[in-house]
């Protein structure tokens, strides 16, 4: 599932992802609707975005982990605040138990991190 | 020596220097009176029998043959241009004489009186006045480049508060055309839907990052005062396309209330930008503890009534009553303003933010901003006491006096007083 407030970003994301990594994806671009849409739909993965009108990526991440269904959910953390240059070589920033990508986003680095974190997750 | 008859005694005494010439007899003077001795440093007794090949230069007398001759045959009375006459001391006396052609029915003779004028004094005046004005102008000019150097300094420190967010503003498209990039370089079907919404994300992408730069790069340019016709609505959603990380960021929700047709205000759109940015960055940091925080930009324009004279005795009255002004308000429902403040809101360097987080040099430079424009900027708490307003009044008309390149130096005075100079040999 991908969260951001850029339709743009998240049409093109969403179909990258459907060509190259065979996922099923569900955009919302609205944060304050991100709960309800992923308890509904249920993904093995959120990635999401930081900086958005209502609510930022931090609130986000904090009531998808403190919701009983989502709370083992897998979260990416996308966002051009993050200084690319500290995250070369595939490196990965933490924030808290997510991941943190820098935008403009590396395919190749997404989607091996997003494959290790559904991987990692399954029982 | 002859007691001197009462004419005689009347020239003599006279404040202005008195010649005559004797224009049958090779134009020897046949007077000189005493204020002419004073002046030409020459006694009556060494000039009179003699022309003035015989007590000037020869450059000096030659033009004042023909200015002589002129006189004789216009037959009225000439102003002769001022002149600069060089005694033997080697100071200079400014003259200004008129020559007048007298027949001499007595002794049938034409004469050519001179009567002159020693106007030193006025002109050393006049150059005294003229220096201190030339001072005064060179004093005011650097007072205005040191203006335009602190608007511009505040300008840089906007640019410094913003880069982070237009950055990441950049990033947004950035991320969208790599992802382009990534999908198309993968290989792709000829009947691939996706190409063609793609191909037209990227470009909008790339016009949307080309708009933000080039918004930035406007803005930080360096000019004078470049004042054009425009609606304020540009000016709005120039402004907001800088400022949109910081408004997203805070999480305020902004509202526009901005009628489509109005009167167009002739402003600097970099200079105002930084004005707009300056109101709106204080507007959301008064508004950080507010759980909803809202920004309402609204425009109108309106006839003045009541104007209420400027009680601050600034050097003239900005508005009259009557006059069409175009009037942008800057709503937030933050904290408003402490009683304690309001009245030092605009003085240079007084910020109510922590030390490193402004300078307090933003409302001044704003208020400096508008008001090279003949505009005012005000900022009250509102009527409901829910916030505060910044309200900036423009007039609608084209004014051109503010224009900086307009100088009120006084011209140069035509210096062109012909020098003469006595000969040494008197």
């Amino acid at each position: 599932m991908l969260v951001d407030d850029e339709p743009g970003f998240t049409e093109l994301l969403k179909m990258n992802l459907e060509k190259s990594g065979d996922y099923e994806v569900q955009i919302e671009n609205d944060s304050t609707k991100a709960l309800a849409v992923a308890r509904k739909f249920q993904p093995d993965a959120i990635l999401l975005d930081v900086v958005m009108p209502g609510l930022d990526g931090g609130d986000v991440q904090a009531l998808i982990q403190s919701d009983p269904i989502l709370s083992n959910t897998p979260i990416i953390m996308l966002t051009a605040l993050v200084d690319s240059a500290e995250l070369s070589e595939g490196a990965v920033a933490q924030s808290g138990s997510s991941v943190m990508l820098p935008k403009p986003v590396d395919l190749s680095l997404l989607l091996r991190v997003l494959g290790e974190a559904i991987d990692a997750n399954q029982p | 020596m002859e007691p001197l008859s009462i004419i005689e005694s009347v020239l003599e005494s006279l404040p202005v220097a008195i010649f005559a010439k004797d224009a049958d007899d090779d134009f020897r003077f046949i007077l000189w009176n005493k204020k002419q001795e004073e002046v030409t440093t020459v006694r009556a007794e060494k000039a009179l029998g003699k022309n003035d090949y015989k007590l000037f230069s020869k450059e000096s007398a030659d033009y004042f043959r023909s200015v002589d001759k002129a006189v004789i045959n216009r037959g009225s009375l000439m102003k002769v241009p001022d002149e600069i006459l060089e005694t033997k001391d080697g100071e200079e006396v400014h003259l200004r004489t008129v020559k007048i052609p007298v027949f001499d029915e007595e002794t049938q003779r034409q004469l050519v009186v001179g009567i002159s004028e020693d106007i030193t004094e006025q002109v050393k005046s006049h150059e005294q006045l003229e220096s201190l004005n030339k001072t005064l102008s060179e004093a005011n000019r650097e007072l205005q480049e040191t203006q335009m150097q602190l608007i511009q300094a505040e300008k840089l420190e906007s640019i410094g508060r913003l880069a982070a967010g237009v950055a990441h503003e950049v990033k947004n498209p950035l991320a969208l055309l790599l992802l382009g990039v990534d999908y198309l370089s993968q290989g792709v079907e000829p009947d691939d839907a996706n190409v063609d919404k793609i191909l037209t994300q990227m470009r909008e992408a790339v016009d949307r990052a080309d708009r933000i730069v080039r918004g930035l790069v406007d803005f930080s340019s360096q000019r004078a005062l470049t004042r054009e016709p425009m609606q304020l609505s540009r000016l709005v959603e120039e402004v907001l396309l800088l400022v949109r990380h910081e408004l997203t960021r805070s999480n305020t929700k902004i509202e526009l209330d901005i009628p489509e047709e109005l009167p167009e205000v002739f402003l600097d759109l970099a200079k105002f930008e930084q004005v707009l940015i300056n109101l709106i960055i204080n507007a959301v940091h008064a508004m950080s503890d507010e759980p909803q925080p809202k920004l309402v930009i609204h425009v109108r324009s309106e006839s003045l009534h009541r104007v209420v004279k400027n009680q601050g005795a600034r050097k003239r009255e900005v508005f009259r009553e009557g006059d069409r002004v175009v009037v942008l308000e800057i709503r937030d429902n933050g904290t408003g303003i402490d009683s304690k403040d309001s009245g030092r809101l605009f003085d240079p360097f007084y910020t109510t933010k922590a030390t490193g987080k402004g300078t307090g040099l933003g409302l001044s430079v704003s208020r400096k901003i508008v008001a090279l424009h003949s505009g005012e900027l005000s900022i009250k708490n509102r009527e409901d006491h829910k916030g505060a307003v910044a309200r900036i009044t423009l007039p609608t008309k084209i004014d051109k006096t503010t224009d900086s390149s307009k100088s009120n130096q006084l011209k140069d005075v035509d210096n062109n007083a012909r020098k003469l100079s006595s000969s040494g040999d008197v």
